[in-house]
């Protein structure tokens, strides 16, 4: 076996003899690593939403309350007439439950029917051109009887602002993770050292380079990473087509699968895991390696 | 005739930061290429430092020390694993790592230095044959006994073929009869051409092979039975 063969497998013994905290490192990083994920996969996906709600050219407008079906229906050829508007379909109030009532289950708006129903006459407006959308709506706000216009820009800047501070967050969770990853990966090398000073002594007496030295405990830190990354992308394999689906019933966009990602973030995750676990490594080893071993005749 | 110098200490001093003990105190001791030379003095007097020195794992206060042709004090840290590398170090209490066989524990210091598995392979039984052990090389350090287990140890300073040997207290942990084996083996591998350098307060021992003797006294050299200075005293 050559010396770098003898170095990866003196760094896997490392990791069986050390389970207890080893495990502990493989639970921090699996956590960073699948929160950054799910991030990931929020962000994604947010802003698919944020995209098609942004290129969708209908919009709501709402009527006052106090019109009767004819004077509302009536307003369509005032809202046609506007330029930039090749469409206005009326929806009645009785469709427009309906339509809720198909979403969100039948109870919820049992009772609302006939003159119990809360919801106001309205028309789906479809626009010619969205860059003149602001300008338009202004002009259909100017329509006498006009209650409100619902625009998406605004639920889409508000799932917007919404995926920015959840990225934000998680952003900050992820940081401290890492850290609490890099401190732990960190404590468990420096006490595989701390258990393998003597043989560190015995390298350091028959003339063991630092080098040579540090191998076995960044191949262990590495390994850490690598295990944690290979592990996360399982756990959000196996999780995000649920929790899309179950989404899915509620917001009907089309979600970007995490299969549809998973190689950039597998590759993503490896990068992050070797680089937290031999970083890790790296601190304490160039911290001990002042210490352990160097105290030869003195043991 | 004057040989070519091993260890070369000039007005050597060491001062313990931590505790301001003066262990050596204006040492100059000059030890020659293929020399067998005894360490002598009691407890305390200065001669783990004075082992310490040569191999670097402390820095003198003041002086120069030079081994095998390299200046010590000056020795970046970096490359003070190549000096070790010219020297093999036996160890009073053996070292040997309990989980490995006596074959492990010697190919462990081939390994160290980055020597091939084919090289170790060959290396590692020669060696073992040398020492007495040939046979023993699957055993395990707890099967030996105290005078095998320093063979092993032995063994290990041999297997990089270091031009130096370095024995702290060798017979230590032994009886008596064993010692005498093992300096005997010391003194056939100097005959081979390696410098050996054997510390130890076993004044018995020692007169009995009638080698080159210094004595070490709370931090000075004392007595140096081939230096014409300290004959009379």
């Amino acid at each position: 076996m050559s010396s770098f063969g003898y170095l990866i497998k003196e760094g896997f013994k490392n990791l069986f003899h050390n389970r207890l905290m080893t495990l502990a490192s493989l639970g921090v990083l699996i956590s960073c690593l699948v929160l950054t994920g799910s991030a990931v996969m929020l962000t994604v996906n947010v802003s698919n939403i944020v995209d098609s709600v942004g290129d969708n050219n209908s919009t709501k407008v709402f009527l006052d309350d106090n019109l009767t079906e004819l004077e509302a229906v009536y307003k369509g050829k005032e809202l046609k007439a506007l330029d930039n508007i090749v469409d206005a379909q009326f929806v009645d109030k009785d469709d427009a439950i309906q339509a809720y009532r198909e979403q969100l289950g039948e109870a919820v708006f049992a009772n609302m029917t006939g003159d119990d129903n809360p919801l106001p006459y309205s028309f789906n407006v479809t626009m010619d051109d969205l860059s003149r959308y602001d300008e338009t709506v202004n002009a259909i706000k100017g329509v006498s009887g006009v209650a409100s216009v619902s625009s998406h820009r605004e639920v889409a800047q508000k799932l917007a602002s919404l995926s920015s501070f959840i990225t934000t967050m998680s952003l900050w969770i992820i940081l401290a993770l890492a850290i609490i990853s890099l401190f732990i990966i960190s404590n468990t090398i420096r006490m595989t050292m701390f258990a393998h000073r003597f043989e560190i002594s015995i390298m350091k007496s028959v003339g063991a380079t630092n080098a040579f030295v540090r191998v076995p405990f960044i191949v262990e830190g590495v390994i850490i990473g690598l295990v944690s990354a290979a592990a996360s992308v399982g756990i959000l394999y196996l999780l995000s087509d649920g929790v899309i689906n179950s989404v899915q019933s509620i917001l009907n966009f089309r979600y970007t699968r995490f299969t549809e990602i998973i190689w950039p973030v597998a590759g993503a995750f490896c990068a992050a895991g070797v680089l937290v676990g031999a970083l890790g490594s790296a601190v304490s080893i160039s911290r001990s390696l002042k210490h352990e071993g160097n105290e030869i005749l003195g043991w | 005739m004057k040989g070519i110098t091993m260890i070369e200490f000039k007005n050597v001093s060491k001062v313990y930061d931590s505790n301001g003990v003066h262990a050596l105190d204006k040492v100059s001791i000059n030890i020659q290429k293929g020399e067998f030379v005894f360490i002598v003095g009691s407890s305390g007097a200065g001669k783990s430092t004075f082992l310490k020195l040569i191999m670097r794992e402390e820095q003198p206060t003041s002086g120069t020390i030079v081994v095998n042709g390299m200046h010590l004090e000056k020795m970046p840290r970096r490359k003070v694993p190549y000096l070790r590398r010219t020297m093999g170090i036996v160890f009073q209490d053996f070292r040997l790592i309990s989980k490995m066989t006596v074959y492990e524990n010697v190919a462990f210091a081939m390994r160290c230095v980055g020597k091939k598995n084919d090289v170790i392979k060959k290396r590692v039984p020669y060696i073992l044959e040398l020492v007495g052990l040939g046979d023993k090389a699957k055993d395990h350090p707890s099967e030996l006994s105290g005078g095998e287990q320093q063979r092993v140890s032995l063994a290990r300073a041999l297997v990089n073929n270091p031009a130096l040997i370095i024995a702290d207290e060798p017979t230590g942990n032994i009886d008596p009869e064993m010692s005498y084996e093992i300096i005997q083996l010391l003194s056939e591998i100097n005959k081979r051409g390696t410098t050996v350098l054997v510390v130890t307060h076993e004044h018995e021992l020692v007169k009995s092979f009638g080698k080159r003797v210094i004595t070490i006294d709370d931090g000075r050299v004392v007595s140096d039975s081939d230096d014409e200075r300290y004959v009379a005293i």
